[in-house]
């Protein structure tokens, strides 16, 4: 018995050991949704490309961002992605290095916002998402973050989580709607507990506002433009609102492991995702909207994505080190007046 | 059973050595964190987390949940079980058949499907509205209500399981005869059937309780955040904050309970014998 494990075990380590041998690889970490579509249009062609291997692990931010750190001294991982405070967190963690731009052929291409938000160009922004919020036009109308406490929204509105990536820019504008746009919250926050009756539930997964929409459980809820599509194709008169105070939302970058063992095939990795092909083809596929400028889509897919000079600008993004700095003192709060 | 003592125990060996490594050693090293802090060995992690005040509302509404879910499982469950062993044999087994049914469906889509019953514009509401009971639609979703219905439904097969083996065991004439002897249907349930069919109400109460403290998609589904239980409490603490310390000593508390629970429903029982 133990000798056909042993053998069993040999052999397995000899198949893996020569699979390995075979080529170059590298090893990415991402988010786990649309995998379908990245290994179509990303994975699958930069491997031809390259003639390499693509190793893909996937998780949610925390999992992940835990395992870059485990691995810190000896970095399995050569490139990931990930939010912009996640990445921030990250680098202050000395898991990252900067990335040297002058390696990127379609650097130059991108959106201002997505060149070096965290500085030092310790991440580069390769899409990023408008937050507003989605609505029932024939039910109520919203212009402002503060019209999700109307009365005719009264236990028929959903808010996110504090600790979804929704969760703080909404509450932030909601400040800003209330003429209170401090990093702490607290306004908001209380605001957010003086409703919580009001307020259906308070969700983490955006796929759950949809489905809680569809069945009219729902009339509102601040939601990421990522999530845009379901809406589209439900057999109602939903809105996307543009409030007056303006729309938030967040953006993903690429960060290099510090000592990763894989560099240049990474480099090559993410020159080949922010090229204006790649771009393109997430865009077109309502994957990703595009941080490269050059990427031009019709009116119809635009209309699904965050998209245009214009739309990027008007955007209130929380700077990552507001969120990061101030993370844990919201959670507390809302755990003290929200979450009861 | 064996003439030597030293057979059964080279028997039992590979199963122990394999429960020991893969099970009890991990479940130590995990509960083990829960009373470890920088400065050694504590309790201090445990004072911490029920000196919050939203733990101590998440550890009794578990608590609560359980035990109501546990209670109405056995009134329900007698009752079922009772008309079931009544049955002549080819009925009872497709009752039994039937009772087993929703065990075999996934757990997730039978949550799922509460969402769609219990819904503003679910069978429930519509009822409702109906009939004049209420104006508008009630709020089931996302309320204690929804997360108790959905616990319920989960577990209350396994205490009929349960009773209707104890009852089959119980012997044919004691409630005939207690009723000759002019018990009512009270005396006969408190004084004959219930001392008879004790371990099988202790079996399923420590099923349906530990399940219910234990359940997870139910309380995620049906609950949300608004509706925390330990074991969502515990889900949280990990895949938002990282952090294992919280959810080890959640964890703890939880296996805690089941014991008790199991402690305290054998206790009853034999308390009962013993008078």
């Amino acid at each position: 018995m133990i000798k056909t494990i042993l053998t069993t075990g040999v052999a397995l380590a000899l198949c893996s050991g020569a699979a390995q041998a075979a080529d170059k690889k590298l090893v990415i970490s991402v988010y786990g949704f649309s995998q379908d579509a990245f290994k179509e249009i990303v994975y699958t062609p930069f491997e031809a490309m390259c003639g390499c291997d693509l190793v893909v692990e996937t998780g949610n931010s925390v999992e992940r961002l835990a395992k870059l750190e485990a691995r810190k001294d000896d970095p399995e991982i050569d490139m990931a992605v990930m939010s912009t405070h996640d990445a921030l967190a990250a680098s202050r963690k000395g898991i990252t290095q900067s990335i040297d731009t002058s390696k990127l052929t379609n650097y130059d291409k991108l959106y201002e916002i997505a060149k070096d938000p965290l500085g030092d160009h310790l991440g580069i922004g390769y899409t990023f998402y408008a937050t507003s919020i989605v609505y029932r036009s024939d039910k109520v109308s919203i212009d402002s973050w503060q019209d999700l406490f109307k009365p005719e929204l009264k236990g028929r509105v959903a808010f996110p989580n504090v600790t979804t990536n929704q969760g703080p820019p909404s509450l932030y504008m909601l400040g800003k709607a209330m003429g209170n746009d401090a990093a702490d919250l607290a306004a908001p926050i209380g605001e957010i507990a003086s409703h919580k009756d009001d307020i259906v539930t308070f969700y983490v997964r955006s796929s759950q506002v949809a489905q809680l929409m569809q069945q009219e459980e729902i009339l509102a809820a601040p939601v990421g433009r990522f999530a845009w599509g379901a809406y589209t194709k439900m057999d109602m008169p939903i809105k996307w609102a543009t409030p007056k105070e303006g729309q938030t939302g967040g953006m993903n970058v690429m960060i290099m492991t510090k000592g990763a063992k894989n560099e240049d095939l990474a480099y090559q990795f993410m020159d080949f995702w922010l090229s204006t092909d790649i771009q393109t083809k997430l865009a077109e596929a309502l994957v990703d909207s595009p941080a490269n400028a050059e990427v031009k889509v019709d009116a119809k897919i635009a209309a699904n994505l965050t998209y245009g000079e214009d739309t990027v600008k008007s955007l209130n993004l929380l700077p990552p080190a507001v969120i990061l700095d101030n993370r844990e003192k919201w959670l507390e709060e809302w755990n003290a007046q929200v979450a009861q | 059973m064996f003439q030597n003592r030293a057979e059964g125990l080279a028997l039992v060996l590979p199963g122990v050595l394999f429960a020991a490594l893969v099970f009890l050693l991990p479940v130590g090293i995990l509960l083990s964190e829960g009373f470890r802090t920088s400065e050694g060995w504590t309790l201090t992690p445990y004072y911490e987390f029920f000196a919050s005040e939203r733990n101590r509302a998440v550890f009794l509404r578990t608590l609560k949940l359980g035990a109501l879910v546990t209670a109405v499982a056995a009134v329900i469950g007698y009752a079922t079980a009772y008309s079931i062993v009544t049955l002549p044999a080819t009925a009872r087994g497709r009752m039994i058949g039937l009772v087993i049914l929703p065990l075999m469906i996934s757990p997730v889509a039978r949550t799922y499907a509460w969402i769609v019953i219990l819904g503003r514009t679910g069978i429930v509401n519509r009822a409702l509205t109906f009939l004049g009971l209420s104006d508008e639609p009630v709020r089931f979703l996302f309320t204690e209500t929804a997360v108790f219905i959905g616990l319920l439904q989960l577990f209350l097969p396994l205490m009929i399981v349960s009773l209707t083996s104890a009852l089959e065991n119980m012997p044919k004439d004691a409630v005939p005869a207690a009723r000759v002897l002019g018990a009512n249907w009270f005396q006969v349930f408190w004084k004959v059937i219930l001392p008879l069919t004790r371990e099988g109400l202790v079996i399923g109460g420590t099923l349906v309780f530990t399940g219910s403290l234990t359940a997870f998609i139910t309380p995620a589904i049906l609950g949300g955040s608004k509706v925390l239980m330990l074991e969502t409490l515990l889900y949280q603490r990990v895949t938002v904050a990282n952090d294992f310390a919280s959810a080890s000593i959640i964890a703890m508390i939880l296996m805690v309970m089941s014991f008790s629970a199991n402690l305290l429903l054998k206790r009853l029982a034999t308390a009962r014998r013993r008078r």
